[in-house]
């Protein structure tokens, strides 16, 4: 499929699997008109932005990158010492199209009593916010979950996929992964070259959500390259991925995948397979995230 | 007990004034006005120059409290200027140095400086210190001269404010209520007076009064955070063999003051109702210690100031007495409210000063009078209970009930003890992960967390326990994070090394840099299974 036909594909898709909570299906460039309502000044708190869910449909993909052939991946991106890339079984689940953004995160931390880092809520509005540890995007999943099942306005679908026993949580780095780069094994979730117009890195600091346009992404998911890191839900450890026992050595120190590469990394660390870590309890500028609807 | 009387009588019965004192005491020549008045401008001025203190400017509510201190008493002094002006008499000074003050200070010093040693904080804390002592002696100054009293310069306040910063700091954000706890002391002591034994002298020993209404407050307002009152109770054993070095400096207190009988019944007295509750329930009463080292400096420097306690020997022993069970009974009520137990020491001591006189009248009394007596000078029967004293202590530190390990040292005891059903063991138990989970122990808080998603050892409280795991989670410890994802299937795992060198420090012994080894070896000492298994599997 040509570059053309996939963003044609990708915006077919769209429109028939988005699962627009926050107001219409919309673009991949731009904020929600939901979320234009809630970041505004006359926003009645407490309005939650909910986020536009797209779904990533079950099946296989190519995850990891052989640094033998491509020079740009890291050795912790290797499949196995006798496999360069493997492939991976996910199932459906949904990918949040934005990052989380600071005002999003703002109303959960007025909306409860979980103590957040003030840098958290100190960027602009509609910028992904950063400034978050592992448990703090796992407890805004919570909340999240729950403010979908009480609030009367949120999409009868998602309502309906909770009911059936789907959660709010971080994707997996391997949904992560699928989700920025499709099934394809894609480099970046545009196609195979670094492009400045396409995502924000190589930058001094965060955009807002959206900014960067990307119709050549497989499901029209913004910023899965650059702007933040995003936290998944997979502590670190060395590959084949094992999604069915896709759980840490109990007695190590704890380390999380995360995913995504920021505004001040290099086109190397923003592509689709790079894999980072941190201390969960990191609270940094250039780390953020994004929610996924899964079924576990 | 009487209101303080009027003016004129109490100058009559007070020590150091015109009439009815003796000649040590009377005030020196009254300097003119403008003389004195320099110093309580010279105090306020000083306090506003702590308040450039790095530490104070970093914090707005630091800042205001020295602020508002500082404007007060300058306001004070205006106030007491203008009346001058009107009243032909000037503010009166004397210079009175009292043995019993100036130990003190020394010995308190030696405390700070041995016990800063080992924790930092109180270093950090002198400034703050410092500017107590400059608020309390203009206060005290300025008190004495509103009232038409002499005010006597001495080292009178400095033992009041360093006994109360033994015991009790707000944190800088209500530093303001420090300074205020000074001055309901020093209010307290100047205040509140009655007749005993011919003179007008202080109800209440002035540190515990303050100390104890506002741990009344703090306890009825479950606003114990708002100080550090915790940390000081329980970084004393931070500093090695601090009974020993509190028990050396009891005795110099004890051979100058006479202070013997008071601090020893006290110490036996918890000691022995210690012993007879670890007998009775197979669990220590006081979870670490047969006497909380806080309690024991509590019995040598809170409660035996000689003008609020008993004359004679029967009598101190019997306030001795009467405050061991005070704490004993303080530390079970505080656990039943829920209250944190470091108030224990505190909260009697208003109370038995209180029934001195009653306690003096009873010893004098046909009934408890001695059938026989001893014929010994005070200071021959001073020291004859000071060698018991020494016996005393010295046997219970061969049988290491002070400074050497205890048996409520060991977490898995305490686990072993809740599973057995003892009494309070399953609260101590959660106490104790508490204690460690504010350390940073990953371990700790996971656990905690379990018992609050279990709802065996606690009431269930979900919300609680997801943020235990979430901070089990950000000290690394990778069952916390697990049960973030999964809460309702809790996860744990043995304690890694870093918790071993919180879990194990016992009273305080830092072991940062213990080699592995050593560190498992303790812990096996401990009670800890694992770390047995793990030495006799060979590993490090």
């Amino acid at each position: 499929m040509t570059r053309r036909g996939v963003a044609a594909a990708a915006a077919r898709y769209l429109l028939a699997s988005s699962l627009a909570l926050g107001g219409g299906a919309g673009g991949a460039g731009a904020p929600r008109p939901g979320m234009e309502a809630v970041l505004g000044a006359q926003a009645p708190s407490p309005a939650v932005a909910f986020p536009d869910f797209v779904e990533i449909p079950g099946g296989p993909f190519v995850m990891g990158a052989d640094p033998a052939t491509d020079p740009s991946a890291f050795d912790n991106e290797r499949w196995s010492p006798a496999q360069g890339t493997g492939t991976v079984e996910a199932s459906t689940f949904y990918l949040a199209r934005h990052e989380v953004t600071v005002a999003q995160f703002a109303a959960f931390a007025r909306a409860s009593s979980w103590r957040v880092d003030p840098q958290a809520l100190a960027g602009p509005p509609s910028h992904p916010v950063a400034f978050v540890s592992w448990p703090d995007a796992l407890a805004y999943c919570r909340w999240l979950e729950g403010e979908v099942r009480r609030a009367p306005e949120a999409p009868a679908r998602v309502k309906q996929l909770l009911a059936e026993g789907w959660r709010v949580t971080l994707p997996t780095e391997a949904e992560w992964e699928k989700g920025a780069r499709g099934t394809d094994g894609r480099r970046y979730p545009w196609g195979s070259e670094p492009r400045r117009d396409r995502a924000n890195y190589e930058n001094r600091g965060t955009a807002a959500v959206g900014t960067y346009p990307c119709p050549e992404c497989p499901y029209g998911l913004a910023d899965m390259s650059g702007n933040v890191w995003e936290w998944t839900g997979s502590p670190y450890q060395p590959y084949p991925y094992d999604a069915s026992d896709d759980r840490a050595n109990l007695e190590a120190d704890a380390l999380w995948v995360m995913r995504g590469g920021s505004f001040g990394d290099q086109a190397r660390q923003v592509r689709g397979s790079t894999r980072g870590a941190a201390d969960p309890g990191a609270r940094r500028a250039f780390i953020g995230f994004r929610v996924a609807l899964v079924k576990r | 007990m009487s209101r303080a009387p009027k003016a004129p009588e109490r100058k009559n019965a007070r020590p150091g004034t015109s009439k009815g004192s003796a000649p040590a005491d009377r005030p020196a020549p009254t300097p003119a006005a403008a003389r004195v008045l320099w110093m309580p401008l010279a105090l306020t001025m000083g306090l506003a120059l702590l308040a450039f203190l790095p530490r104070v400017q970093a914090n707005a509510s630091l800042s205001w409290s020295f602020r508002a201190a500082v404007a007060g008493l300058l306001v004070w002094q205006g106030v007491l200027l203008l009346r001058m002006r009107n009243a032909p008499a000037a503010p009166q000074l004397a210079v009175t140095l009292r043995a019993n003050h100036y130990v003190q200070v020394v010995v308190q010093l030696a405390l700070f400086a041995y016990w800063g040693w080992y924790w930092r904080p109180i270093y950090d804390q002198a400034g703050l210190i410092a500017a107590q002592l400059l608020f309390g002696y203009a206060f005290q100054m300025l008190l004495a001269w509103s009232r038409g009293e002499p005010y006597r310069l001495g080292f009178g306040p400095i033992p009041i404010i360093f006994s109360i910063n033994i015991f009790l700091w707000f944190r800088d954000d209500w530093f303001y209520l420090q300074f205020l706890m000074v001055a309901v002391g020093l209010l307290g002591k100047d205040l509140l007076l009655w007749h005993r034994e011919g003179r007008m002298r202080h109800i209440f020993n002035p540190s515990a009064f303050t100390l104890t209404l506002f741990s009344i407050a703090l306890i009825a307002t479950n606003a114990t955070d708002l100080t550090r009152g915790s940390e000081l109770a329980s970084t004393l054993t931070l500093a090695p063999n601090f009974y020993t070095l509190m028990f050396l400096a009891g005795l110099v207190h004890m051979y100058l003051f006479s202070i013997t009988l008071m601090s020893a019944v006290a110490a036996a007295t918890i000691f022995g109702l210690s012993a007879w509750y670890a007998g009775l329930t197979g669990v220590p009463y006081f979870i670490d210690s047969e006497i909380p080292a806080a309690v024991f400096l509590g019995l040598h420097l809170l409660f035996t100031d000689p003008a609020t306690s008993p004359r004679t020997a029967l009598g101190k022993a019997l306030f001795g007495v009467l405050y061991g069970l005070g704490v004993f009974a303080s530390y079970e009520w505080l656990n039943a409210l829920g209250a944190p137990t470091f108030y224990d020491k505190l909260l009697c001591v208003p109370l038995l000063n209180l029934i001195v006189p009653a306690i003096d009248r009873a010893v004098r009394s046909a009934p408890l009078r001695l059938p026989w007596q001893l014929h010994w000078s005070p200071m021959t029967a001073n020291l004859a209970w000071m060698a018991v004293w020494i016996a005393f202590f010295g046997a219970m530190t061969a049988a290491g009930k002070t400074d050497g390990r205890h048996v409520g040292d060991s977490l898995p005891f305490w686990e072993r003890a809740c599973e057995s059903g003892r009494r309070h063991a399953c609260q101590t138990l959660i106490q104790i992960e508490t204690s460690y989970c504010a350390d940073n122990s990953g371990w700790a808080c996971n656990e905690l967390g379990r018992h609050y998603m279990e709802g065996t050892l606690v009431a269930p409280d979900r919300e609680q326990a997801l943020t235990l795991f979430a901070r089990a989670c950000e000290g690394r410890f990778q069952p916390g994070c697990l049960n973030l994802l999964a809460p309702d299937t809790p996860q744990t795992a043995n304690p890694r090394a870093l918790d071993l060198r919180l879990l194990l420090r016992e009273r305080g012994l830092n072991l940062m840099e213990m080699a592995e080894p050593d560190l498992y070896a303790r812990a096996c000492e401990h009670g800890w299974a694992f770390a047995c298994e793990r030495r006799a599997g060979g590993l490090p």
